[in-house]
């Protein structure tokens, strides 16, 4: 099975920490939605977690760097950091696309 | 089986490295703007310098004045408006006392205010501008960290009957030259006697409006609510 096999029957669960306002968590944000959107419509929730209110909730997924994405679901775990501005980057990184 | 979980180390190695590299990655290319610091569940999230600007846009140019002190009153930080509030240029402002700013009659409870200071509680004082004249304010804390307290300052005069007023005046004032350059011709002069008049009427309404807003407002109350 491809990865955009598994991707079309699968439920996403993807979880994104930020830190309150902060142009790369807003440019983060608004890229997953249109990767999202582009690629796992109607089969995906997105989770933002601001860590400036709740700083403590980054110890729950080992967040070091912000803006991160965590997909939750589908297994296995996979972070990603960064703001997601590289669309290419970011499919390779969800497993949406195979790695070249 | 020895050789299996070797390889199963090796694969969880070679995935670690792989969000190490990422994360590294990320990183040098300015892709984050803050990052958690600190051991354990005590993270604290430091932002980089440009995730700061949004809200520093956002204070600078707010009507509100924004002041953030230290416990025993110090001025750490001022936006424009808390400065045009006083009539004195920001630089002046830095580690002088809040309190050489208020009436000699708030001092001792913008002092104890600040001592106690608690989110959502407020002050209502009397600030001295440059000028000798005071100026009444709303002060409230915004926020409270690290021992310093972030103020909001809010400018309690009513808000609009200066300028409506000013503007009303003005236009009287027109219609009076208006029919004073007119006053040869009964037609023109008509004219602008209509508008006094209408000009008196408006004026008259907006009294009714602002003593309305007064009457809603009541009597302003000093101390905490």
């Amino acid at each position: 099975m491809t990865p955009s096999d598994a991707a079309s029957a699968e439920k996403w669960n993807l979880r994104l920490y930020t830190a309150g306002q902060s142009p790369k968590s807003l440019a983060a944000l608004a890229n997953l939605k249109r990767v999202c959107e582009e690629h796992l419509a109607g089969r995906y929730s997105i989770e933002v977690v601001d860590l400036l209110k709740n700083p403590r909730l980054a110890k729950d997924d080992q967040i070091v760097a912000i803006p991160t994405l965590v997909r939750k679901l589908p297994e296995p775990l996979r972070r990603l950091v960064g703001d997601l501005s590289n669309t290419e980057r970011t499919l390779v990184g969800l497993q949406l696309r195979p790695r070249q | 089986m020895q050789q299996q979980s070797f390889e199963q180390e090796l694969e969880l190695l070679r995935e670690r490295l792989q969000e190490a590299e990422e994360m590294h990655r990320a990183i040098s290319h300015g892709e984050v703007d803050a990052f958690v610091v600190g051991p354990g569940g005590d993270g604290r999230v430091l932002l980089l310098a440009n995730a700061y600007q949004r809200y520093r846009q956002l204070v600078e140019r707010m009507q509100q004045g924004a002041v953030t002190a230290t416990p025993d009153g110090q001025v750490l930080f001022s936006n424009q408006r808390f400065a045009d509030m006083l009539g004195v240029p920001i630089p002046q402002l830095y580690t002088a006392p809040l309190e050489s700013y208020v009436g000699i009659g708030d001092r001792a409870r913008l002092s104890s205010f600040l001592m106690l200071s608690a989110r959502n509680s407020q002050i209502e004082v009397e600030l001295s501008r440059r000028d000798g004249t005071s100026l009444p304010v709303r002060i409230s804390i915004a926020s409270f960290a690290d021992g310093y307290a972030t103020l909001l300052v809010t400018d309690m005069r009513p808000v609009h009957w200066p300028s409506l007023a000013v503007d009303a005046l003005d236009s009287i004032r027109s219609s009076v030259e208006k029919l004073n350059h007119n006053l040869a011709g009964s037609g023109p002069a008509r004219e602008a006697l209509r508008d006094i008049s209408e000009d008196i009427n408006r004026l008259a309404r907006m009294i009714d409006e602002m003593l309305d807003v007064e009457a809603m407002r009541g009597p302003r109350s000093k101390g905490n609510p």
